[in-house]
């Protein structure tokens, strides 16, 4: 009985598979043909984004210009962000998560510091395209030149070494990390997936402020953008730096969600630590609130607790964010000094919540 | 016979798929790799941008001589193989690191083998790999050379989140947490190895299906840990420890993190320790040399020994009380006294009282060192209200004289209350 059915599974297997493999490679061949793989250009120029002279960051008309209401910190640095989208197409809202990008959407955002003579200078330009060949998000980084005339695709990272102005107009003399391209998918990979982070609807969801509308409604009325809900819908993130608006805790939150959030998140690249910080977290646990930290080591300062309510200065994560050593600094890429305003608002939050019984 | 045919059939088409389809024929060398990259110090560069580069199926040779980084990163790929020339010829310094969390950080890499070189002197861990799978690493000697110092990065070697991990003639020295690490991973084999002078020498931690044998565990604060952690992506236990050499762990406690207290992590080991298992379920311990540990071979301890919110923390992920524990067969011994740090660590003074007062209790012990074994005596029986002497399953089979005791460390606050007590008859295997 054993021995029949072996006997018709090995003559099954003798028919088809010769099929499967005809389909296979029929299928391989046609998508060949169809495509190839996005190939990044050497120089940011070639892209035509941006009118001569390039550092001014004046675009063609298909860039959509936008910025998010609450930034990832990046060592004081000027950003500037675009949106290339293929021509007649556009992003699908998504409530939650990071909007639905066509094919061949490419983002664009560059980074700039404010030298001692407060003059704006380039340092890198960072590209996501979403490639069609395989429908995945691709990174790529891009130098910018000492004569400010064009950027180079670069993607071992580099250290510059720089004097600049923070939002105080102090001078900080630092050496400014660019980020190798496995810096940056690091960040960007959620569950073994690469993708955008900051295009969300909660942190595009204000109006800028030399403008009289809302950004999102802006897009849609352009058409760039499809499925937008009645605005009052959309959720929206707290501008960290408005005490006006918003509480300190809303402030704080909001501040570790776009700082942290990106790998202090179930599948990210604090997977590990067990401290999730995205917004919409509401486990005390998770959020750090008398967590032991797992595997900071020496990271964690000799301190006990990831937060000890109402005792910021007994709270790793108060700690980190005020270190720019490596081992010890937090988030540990892309910052080489340290936040103040941000340290000084996360302390604020933690000292101003109720201490714990015991 | 069914049951295999079914499995090999897709396994047999998939092969001669590959076959057929293939246009060019590829290249693979004696490594079975794709493509095959090799450098030279000097060649530091180079090797950051070939391993930015690098396309699944690669294996990067690094010759003989000493080498100089900040960090080195491999990301999303598949197969690839990274060696040297031995881990006395091929030496990778890190002393340079100026940002990041380790010397060489490998993220979502299926197929990940290193082996035959020597990493050494990160600020942070040495080697970290993050959501890998089927990781190999041989022949690997992870470093620092500052002797037992706080600011010597956390783990040396670290694969966290794999599925699958080989850990196998390796060693690691210094590191201010565990010199070999194993974190919320499935299945892994630590073999052959060797850890000196760091504050753990091996830890498995919330893993499962572990295996930890032939290894010499030497010099460190503790030996050998089996934890598990609350609030972590996975439950451990399911481990597997023998044939080891565990001696003279009765280093001092350097670990920065937790070395004030904290209510769980390595900090929480004493000196002297030769294997602790806290709060981690279905662990078998035999075979195993334990010898000049000189506070404790053996401790089994629950969450709640190191964290008295460890109730509130049970979940599908995390249950604080051990069960299921095997101890047999092991050849132990302890020298005359603690060694001099036990008494300046939170858990070790509580170790030396342990010895105090179950010799004030009993005078005809004649002061004998405390025994080998050490239960916490926290168990289930404070969830289900249970009486039961030994509800969680904990056996023991070593012959001879002062093997155990119950530290009954719920009521050691208490001293009236307080009574530590040596009768195994409970706890021995049936």
């Amino acid at each position: 009985m054993k021995k029949t059915v072996a006997l018709v599974v090995i003559v099954f297997a003798g028919i088809a598979g010769p099929v499967l493999i005809f389909q296979s490679c029929k299928n391989k061949n046609t998508e060949k043909l169809q495509s190839t793989e996005f190939i990044f250009k050497e120089k940011l120029s070639e892209y035509g984004f941006f009118k001569e002279p390039l550092n001014k960051l004046i675009p063609t008309t298909r860039l959509l210009n936008y910025e998010l209401v609450t930034p990832l910190f990046t060592d004081y640095a000027i950003k500037d962000r675009f949106i290339v989208l293929p021509a007649g197409q556009s992003i699908q809202f998504k409530p939650q998560a990071v909007f639905d990008f066509p094919d061949s959407t490419i983002i664009i955002k560059n980074f700039a510091y404010r030298n001692a003579a407060n003059e704006k200078i380039m340092i890198e330009t960072r590209l996501l395209v979403k490639d069609p060949f395989d429908k995945k998000w691709k990174v790529m980084n891009y130098l910018w030149n000492k004569e400010q005339t064009d950027a180079t695709r670069h993607i071992t990272g580099a250290k510059v070494p720089v004097t600049l102005l923070d939002d105080n107009n102090s001078k900080i003399s630092t050496v400014y990390q660019v980020p190798n391209t496995n810096d940056c998918k690091r960040c960007h990979i959620n569950k073994d997936v690469l993708t955008p982070i900051g295009p969300k609807a909660r942190n595009l969801n204000f109006t800028r402020a030399n403008q009289t509308t809302n950004q999102l409604m802006l897009w849609a009325a352009q058409g760039k953008l499809s499925g937008l809900p009645s605005i009052n819908q959309v959720p929206q993130l707290p501008d960290w730096k408005d005490a006006t608006h918003f509480t300190t805790g809303q402030r704080a939150r909001a501040y570790l969600d776009v700082n942290c959030a990106h790998c202090h998140t179930p599948g990210g690249d604090a997977y590990n630590t067990g401290l999730f910080l995205e917004y919409e977290q509401t486990d005390p646990q998770k959020l750090g609130l008398m967590k032991a930290p797992v595997s900071a080591g020496g990271g964690a300062g000799g301190l006990d607790y990831d937060i000890v309510p109402g005792d910021a200065a007994h709270s790793v994560l108060a700690y980190r964010m005020n270190s720019a050593a490596p081992g010890t600094a937090m988030p540990e890429l892309a910052r080489s000094v340290i936040h103040k305003e941000a340290v000084q608002l996360i302390t604020a939050w933690i000292n101003q919540m109720p201490k714990s019984k015991n | 016979m069914i049951s295999l045919l079914r499995n090999s059939v897709p396994a047999f088409l998939f092969i001669i798929g590959l076959n057929a389809c293939n246009d060019k024929v590829a290249v693979v060398n004696n490594d079975g790799y794709k493509q095959s990259l090799t450098f030279s110090p000097g060649d530091e560069s180079k090797i950051v941008e070939a391993l930015l580069s690098l396309k699944d199926s690669s294996s990067v040779e690094l010759k003989q001589g000493t080498y100089h980084f900040d960090n080195l990163s491999l990301a999303q790929l598949k197969h690839i193989l990274l060696k040297g020339e031995g881990h006395d010829k091929t030496i990778l310094d890190f002393s340079a690191q100026t940002q990041g969390g380790e010397g060489i950080r490998v993220t979502d890499v299926k197929g990940f083998t290193i082996k035959d070189l020597q990493l050494q002197n990160s600020k942070g861990d040495l080697i970290k790999i993050n959501k890998c799978e089927d990781v190999v690493i041989s022949g690997l000697h992870a470093v620092w050379q500052k002797v037992a110092d706080s600011a010597n990065g956390g783990y040396a070697i670290y694969p966290v989140l794999c599925k699958n991990v080989l850990v196998e003639n390796s060693y690691a020295e210094g590191a201010s947490d565990a010199g070999i690490y194993i974190g919320q991973s499935t299945g892994a084999v630590v073999k052959g190895c060797r850890a000196y002078r760091n504050v753990a020498g091996c830890e498995i931690e919330n893993t499962s299906n572990a295996e930890v044998y032939d290894n010499e565990f030497y010099g460190n604060t503790a030996g050998f840990l089996v934890f598990d952690l609350p609030g972590l992506s996975q439950r451990g236990g399911h481990v597997k420890a023998y044939n080891n050499y565990l001696h003279d762990n009765n280093e001092k406690n350097f670990a920065k993190a937790g070395s004030f207290g904290t209510s769980s992590g390595v900090g929480n080991a004493a000196p002297g320790n030769g294997i602790i298992v806290l709060a981690a379920s279905n662990i078998e311990i035999y075979n195993n040399r334990i010898i000049n540990n000189n506070s404790c071979a053996i401790a089994i301890a629950s969450g709640l020994a190191t964290d008295d919110k460890a109730l509130e923390k049970i979940n599908d992920a995390y249950f604080p009380f051990p069960k299921n524990v095997r101890i047999h067969d092991n050849i132990m011994q302890m020298a005359d006294s603690f060694p001099a740090a036990t008494y300046a660590h939170h858990i070790g003074k509580l170790l030396v009282g342990i010895e105090q007062k179950l010799n004030a209790q009993d005078a005809s012990r004649k002061n004998k060192r405390i025994p080998f074994i050490l239960y916490d005596g926290i168990s289930t029986n404070i969830i289900t209200k249970g009486t039961q002497s030994n509800p969680d399953s904990i056996c023991i089979t070593q012959p001879g004289d002062n093997i155990f005791v119950n530290g009954d460390m719920l009521n050691i606050a208490d001293q009236r209350k307080w009574k530590p007590n040596t009768v195994i008859t409970p706890f021995e295997c049936r």
